[in-house]
């Protein structure tokens, strides 16, 4: 037999080995997913694939090239001072949302399991500023820090905290903090209605048991629920994880990543380079940031599956 | 007895006193802006803290008629409610298919859209406005409907999918002997069950495309085309000076959201819970 015809039948084989399939495989399925598959691969998983190929190319924003430059941008970007101190920021905005977000919603969550009445009323107060555009709270908060007729400094005057009162916006010490407590005012609410779901689906018979043992409120909270409510955790700083570190018009509108890139993000970092037209740096950049947070978020989260 | 009962009655008071300072430190930036909008420069200047002298609306003229809110709440409602059309559509087809039928692939085509959920937007807006430049659909609401509609299509399918996923067998299988396609049963059927699953979608990406605003920064240049963060962004930038009339602009923009969140209250809480506990 020569090579040709058996590799002629072969073909043939592999041929009718794709009708058989092909006769098998429902179609229907791929039809009902297609329109969602299109939208979601042009519009956004698309793009993030091709930031990632683009960022070894030189790249205009209206004529990607051909021309391959390696890792050119990752060396810039890497060896960029401003870079790290932006993504500083991002990390230090995150280990202050695990406190206070996360924190702080959790232990409003339990007050409100614990009461009985009244629960609704405080939950549509405590959530309120999570429905606002973080355009509004930035611009909300810009004039609460107004350095004269700001809320915040004319309470402090008003009880005698005169020496207290300061440029919130202007100090590139406290800048940072002051962004970080807008962005925190909008979210503990959120994470505070998701921990209370978590903790009206745990069965209160474990409760009474603890109870009949003795245990005090404290003790009752870390060692039965937190335990308990580990998937919620899970989401609830994986959230953070999200937007702490894609953190952008809060602090884009609050204070531009001034003064002297003292809240400057990666966010805003990236924003900066595409107004430049560096889309080859933007795009190193961006995918930069996006493995880390998918990276972590995705870690994070097999992490606390295998434990369980 | 006594003793136990006092204590437990003093626990509920201490729970309450904290979630009633809570409650106001969170609430106080809202009433306070409500406040200030109704005040003038003068009353601001003297006494930010006291209440306005009369309720006046000067400030809501001035900051209505001074930038062209109307024609942004418009805009933002015409992309709002086509990126909810295009997600309900397209989210809740593809969960019904993910959810009750089964097909080569499916577990690795639902994983690559649930990894959407982690992206951040920096990391798909260079391609994306290259892209849209030569769709040319820069400066067109089209794009930034797009845009929105592809950030949502993962929590819609996951959301969708474990919804669909709670209707039994059994179901199905009457519907299949009354004749149903899988279309018809899709319509017909499921649909008209979901609908409470659909609402709180359909609020949940609604507000997510009424707020959104890094895309709608580079995808809109054009005055007439502004969602309201943006010309909520262009008309303080103008006013920069002028307390009262930011501060109403800021109410222009807050108060329709506020009045949502008070009619479909319910709906918020779900979409943000469905999230989570599945």
């Amino acid at each position: 037999m020569s090579v040709g015809t058996q590799e002629r039948r072969s073909l043939a084989g592999l041929f009718a080995a794709f009708q058989r399939i092909g006769r098998r495989i429902n179609i229907v399925p791929y039809l009902f997913i297609l329109p969602a598959v299109i939208i979601y691969g042009l519009f956004n998983l698309g793009p993030v694939l091709a930031s990632m190929v683009l960022s070894f190319f030189k790249w205009e924003l209206l004529t990607p090239t051909s021309q391959f430059v390696g890792l050119k941008h990752y060396l810039y970007i890497l060896r960029d001072k401003l870079f790290w101190n932006a993504l500083s920021h991002n990390v230090l905005f995150l280990s202050m949302a695990v406190i206070v977000p996360v924190g702080v919603g959790l232990f409003l969550a339990v007050f409100m399991a614990e009461i009985g009445k009244g629960r609704t009323v405080y939950r549509s107060l405590l959530f309120l500023p999570a429905i606002f555009s973080g355009v509004v709270i930035a611009y909300v908060w810009k004039w609460i820090y107004h350095p004269f007729s700001g809320i915040l400094n004319q309470l402090l005057g008003a009880v005698g905290l005169d020496f207290l009162t300061m440029s919130w916006l202007g100090n590139s010490r406290i800048a940072l903090v002051s962004t970080f407590v807008a962005y925190a005012w909008a979210s503990y609410g959120y994470s505070m209605v998701i921990f209370l779901a978590g903790l009206q689906s745990i069965d209160r018979e474990i409760y009474d048991a603890a109870i009949v043992d003795g245990v005090n409120f404290f003790q009752k909270l870390f060692l039965i629920t937190v335990p308990l409510l580990r998937d919620v955790f899970t989401f609830v700083i994986t959230l953070r994880i999200l937007t702490a570190m894609g953190v952008f018009s809060v602090i884009f509108i609050l204070t531009g990543g001034g003064p002297y890139y003292a809240t400057d993000v990666i966010g805003v970092y990236i924003y900066r380079m595409i107004g430049n037209y560096e889309m080859g740096w933007a795009s190193a950049a961006a995918t930069i940031n996006a493995i880390i947070i998918v990276t972590m978020s995705v870690l994070f989260m097999r992490l606390r599956e295998r434990e369980l | 007895m006594i003793n136990a009962k006092a204590q437990s009655w003093l626990r509920m008071l201490t729970f309450h006193v904290l979630l009633v300072v809570g409650s106001i430190v969170t609430v106080i930036p809202v009433v306070w802006v409500l406040m200030t909008s109704f005040k003038s420069n003068k009353e601001i200047r003297e006494s930010a803290l006291g209440l306005p002298a009369r309720i006046r609306f000067e400030n809501y003229v001035g900051a209505w008629t001074g930038a062209h809110f109307d024609r942004y709440f418009v805009n933002s409602v015409i992309v709002g409610v086509l990126t909810v059309a295009v997600v309900l559509i397209v989210g809740s087809l593809a969960a019904f298919a993910f959810a009750r039928m089964r097909f080569a692939g499916n577990r690795a085509i639902f994983f690559l859209i649930f990894m959407g959920m982690t992206f951040p937007v920096t990391a798909r807006i260079g391609p994306l406005l290259t892209f849209m430049y030569k769709l040319g659909l820069v400066d067109s609401r089209w794009a930034l409907v797009f845009a929105y509609a592809a950030g949502s299509v993962p929590f819609s399918i996951l959301m969708m999918r474990s919804f669909f996923r709670q209707f039994p067998e059994e179901l199905e299988q009457a519907a299949r002997i009354d004749g149903c396609s899988n279309l018809q049963f899709f319509l017909r059927v499921l649909l008209p069950l979901s609908t409470p699953a659909l609402l709180t979608l359909g609020i949940f990406t609604f507000m997510g495309a009424w707020n959104e605003f890094m895309i709608a920064l580079l995808l809109i240049s054009k005055n007439a085309l502004r969602t309201l963060p943006l010309g909520l962004m262009a008309f303080q930038s103008e006013f920069t000076t002028d307390f009262a009339l930011s501060i109403a602009g800021i109410n222009i923009t807050a108060i329709p959201v506020i009045l949502v969140y008070v009619i479909f209250q319910r709906s918020f809480i779900e979409g943000i819970t469905a999230g989570a506990l599945k």
